[in-house]
């Protein structure tokens, strides 16, 4: 194994990894993975490791060992046999190579889906162990580059995209602007204390999707929500530190989140249509904080969307005619169980939906998520030929008819639309935001 | 001949069994406390309810959407894991021998249909060992303690089989079959074998992680 | 022809007077079968009862075949015509006899350090 290794590692041109390795010693790779393995790998990564029976039952949950025609390298238990297992069965004495092709598969050949954990008999959380192998990374300064960029934005703006507090206000005035001329008296209310709702989204939204901000606006309007968005940082609910391992810096960020919203004293936080923020907030950010649920009650957009409707505050005027399918988002549905009121909207949105196989909480991953699309150009094309059972999926299901994915998170829809492209799948991917705007009663 | 007999079925049963049960619970108190130490959540995040539901879907052949992906190994694990406690547990022999040294004693199998979970866990290991040889990504996780401890199951069965059928040097063999139970009940606590302790715990945690938090199923 | 026919007429009579010996016979016992056990899990013990006192030097009925009154032994009487089972009782659950039995044999073997302790050595098939 040594030698493959070796050989693998010498191909990486990753900056942040090349960059990072150059700077370590054996002694200091030693240390910190010590450092981590006792401070922080306790009773959980000891059973995990301990129980493991090698019984191969989880490769077939993941869609890099499927789309490597069944590799066992990428298989899960694969990629912790070759990094977790290794580290603690040399007791942190691993080289540098090792270090950076261990670096390099957890962050960009595990999204981190979970698909796998819900395939191992004994409930390992393998997800867990690979991140525990990018918080080594992250300590020893070997993160991929792209996705340490977001994280180093996160810390100095507290939001992923480098967006200036001035131009998030202007983004949003912006938005309220276009929206007007469709409705007069649409207002996006910043900083409105003791609104019902605090509405926030990811970095992204303002920085290239501001549309999603608009049509948003034109939800809240038409339900006649009591809602608001800070002027302040806290505005953003992603959080690439959670995938690079930095949780220090992943608690500040959920800290300022929750902060805003306390600040301006709001009943619940709606979450914009991503599914990273959705697991940061709802289910990991919060516990790196103490807090065993989150402080303030969260929903995800998707849940949202399907109170809005069953409760006939959102109107469809005309369904959408062409067939549509439905993606479940890993963190919106094995992170929250949302795929039959995610099918709920999309039924009473849409005249013909599709069921891709598999589904709901067996959904195959877009290949996007866990970060691996935030590793940038340098993974690009692993991160597709990782994903070739993902682009199968999807021809099943345009074979049957669906002309559009309905993919309720941003990193599907860039996972999916890369798959879809080099595919030459000919499919077009919407959000639920977008669906409901194109097809709901608005004031005339 | 009657001083080894003696010595296995005397005192290296008391050996076997302390350091099994003092093993699992040394094992299981230890474990509970590095997590009260280290990963204090867990306990918070345990949900009794999501808990056995999950056990209960993964103890259920084909209670999950992988045992129905894997129907063979599903029924062979099944049977495996069924027959390798209901056989020794219950088995004839093993109940005389416990009745005469304490007195107590409890419902037992016939003896065809202990050979047939004798040849069930024979058989299964032999597949167990093959599916390790030939599946790829079965092989590529195996080290040398994984046919170690494969051995160390089939052993007892194998030699068990041998002495009831009384086949040549069935003495030998009972000898070591003796042994080699008792090195199988010391393994448990401190091999992979643990499974066995911390089996209900893992699986215990996710289906809360899964039922409680994230309003999904683990199966 | 004739030769063939009395070879053969004494060959029946010698096994039939053999078999009514052996089954009559109290002092040449050759397995311990008790009639209690209805359903047998293992060939019957194999029991050469006048080689088996001799080597172990037994010479007391009672050792063996002891008799109780009242949960007391009582001394210089035997029960060397009565079945185990006849005081022992099985009460559907033949494993208290079972264990009489093995403790009557093995236990005794294990005291003395002499003579077989694994199933297969007396339940021979």
């Amino acid at each position: 194994m040594a030698e493959s290794v070796k050989n693998a590692a010498a191909e990486i041109t990753d900056a942040g990894i090349v960059g990072g390795a150059a700077k370590l010693t054996p002694e200091k790779i030693e240390k910190v993975i010590n450092n981590v393995l006792k401070a922080e790998g306790g009773a959980r990564l000891k059973t995990y490791v301990d129980i493991c029976a090698h019984c191969g039952l989880c490769s077939e949950a993941c869609h890099f060992y499927l789309s490597h025609d069944n590799d066992p390298k990428f298989s899960p238990a694969g990629k912790v046999k070759q990094t977790v297992w290794e580290i603690i069965k040399k007791k942190g004495r691993v080289d540098v190579e090792f270090i950076k092709r261990a670096s390099e598969i957890a962050s960009t050949e595990c999204n981190l889906c979970r698909r796998c954990v819900m395939y191992c008999p004994f409930g390992i959380d393998i997800a867990y162990l690979l991140l525990t192998v990018r918080r080594i990374c992250h300590k020893l300064g070997i993160t991929p580059q792209y996705i340490q960029d977001t994280a180093h934005s996160h810390s100095a703006t507290a939001n992923q995209m480098w967006v200036k507090e001035d131009e998030w206000i202007d983004s949003l005035m912006w938005q309220e602007d276009e929206a007007r001329a469709e409705i007069p008296d649409l207002r996006i209310p910043l900083e409105k204390e003791g609104a019902d709702i605090f509405y926030s989204v990811i970095g992204p939204e303002p920085k290239f999707r501001a549309q999603l901000i608009y049509q948003a606006a034109v939800i809240m309007h038409v339900a006649g929500m009591n809602w608001t968005m800070p002027a302040t940082p806290g505005w953003d609910n992603s959080d690439m530190c959670m995938f690079t391992g930095d949780f220090e810096m992943m608690a500040r960020l959920k800290k300022i989140h929750f902060e805003s919203a306390a600040r301006l004293k709001v009943k619940k936080i709606v979450m914009g249509e991503c599914g990273h923020a959705f697991r940061s907030v709802h289910d990991v950010g919060n516990r790196a904080l103490s807090w065993k649920m989150p402080p303030i009650p969260v929903i995800h957009a998707i849940e949202f969307y399907y109170e809005l409707i069953r409760d006939g505050k959102i109107k469809i005027a005309k369904k959408f005619d062409k067939p549509v399918t439905f993606h479940d988002p890993c963190n919106t549905v094995r992170g929250r169980g949302l795929h039959e009121m995610g099918r709920y909207v999309a039924n009473a949105t849409c005249e013909t939906l599709i069921e891709m196989h598999p589904n709901r909480e067996h959904n195959y991953c877009c290949g996007a998520g866990g970060g691996v699309i935030n590793c940038g150009p340098p993974y690009k094309m692993s991160r597709i030929d990782g994903d070739k059972i993902k682009a199968e999926q999807l021809a099943a299901v345009k074979a049957k008819g669906a002309q559009t994915i309905i993919a309720p998170c941003h990193n599907c829809h860039g996972g999916l639309e890369d798959l879809i492209h080099h595919h030459k799948l000919d499919m077009n991917i919407k959000f639920l935001g977008d669906i409901i705007y194109e097809t709901m009663e608005k004031p005339e | 001949m009657h001083d080894i007999y003696d010595f296995v079925s005397g005192p290296m049963v008391w050996v076997s069994l302390i350091i099994f049960a003092a093993g699992c619970i040394y094992r299981f108190i230890s474990m509970a406390l590095l997590a009260k130490e280290k990963d204090p959540f867990l306990y918070n995040y345990m949900s009794p309810y999501h808990a056995l539901r999950s056990i209960f879907h993964w103890l259920t052949p084909f209670g999950s959407e992988n045992m129905r992906k894997n129907p063979v190994f599903t029924i062979v694990a099944f049977s495996f894991h069924i027959c390798v406690v209901i056989a020794p547990l219950f088995l004839f022999a093993h109940i005389i021998l416990i009745k005469q040294s304490w007195n107590v004693s409890w419902w037992f199998i016939s003896d065809t249909m202990a050979d047939i979970m004798t040849l069930i866990v024979i058989a299964s290991c032999v597949f167990f060992l093959i599916r390790r040889i030939v599946r790829p990504e079965v092989k590529f996780l195996t080290s040398a303690s994984d046919y170690i401890i494969l051995a160390m199951v089939a052993a007892p069965f194998i030699t068990g089989f041998w002495t009831y059928h009384q086949f040549a040097g069935c003495r030998i063999m009972g000898i070591i079959h003796i042994l080699s139970g008792e090195i199988l009940l010391a393994a448990i606590p401190f091999t992979r074998l643990s499974h066995m302790i911390f089996f209900p715990i893992s699986r215990g945690y996710i289906g809360s992680e899964f039922g409680a938090i994230r309003h999904a199923k683990d199966w | 022809m004739r030769k063939k026919t009395w070879v053969l007429c004494s060959v029946i009579v010698l096994s039939i007077i053999f078999l009514f010996v052996t089954a009559y016979s109290q002092d040449n016992i050759k397995y311990v079968q008790d009639p209690a056990f209805t359903k047998r899990m293992r060939p019957a013990a194999v029991f050469n009862h006048d080689e088996h006192n001799e080597n172990a030097s037994i010479d007391d009925c009672s050792t063996c075949h002891h008799f109780y009154k009242d949960k007391v032994k009582v001394e210089n009487e035997t029960s060397e015509d009565m079945k185990c089972s006849e005081c022992h009782k099985i009460d559907k659950d033949p494993v208290p006899l079972i264990n009489k039995y093995h403790l009557r044999c093995k236990g005794c073997h294990e005291q003395e350090k002499a003579g077989p302790l694994m199933c297969s050595e007396c339940h021979v098939k």
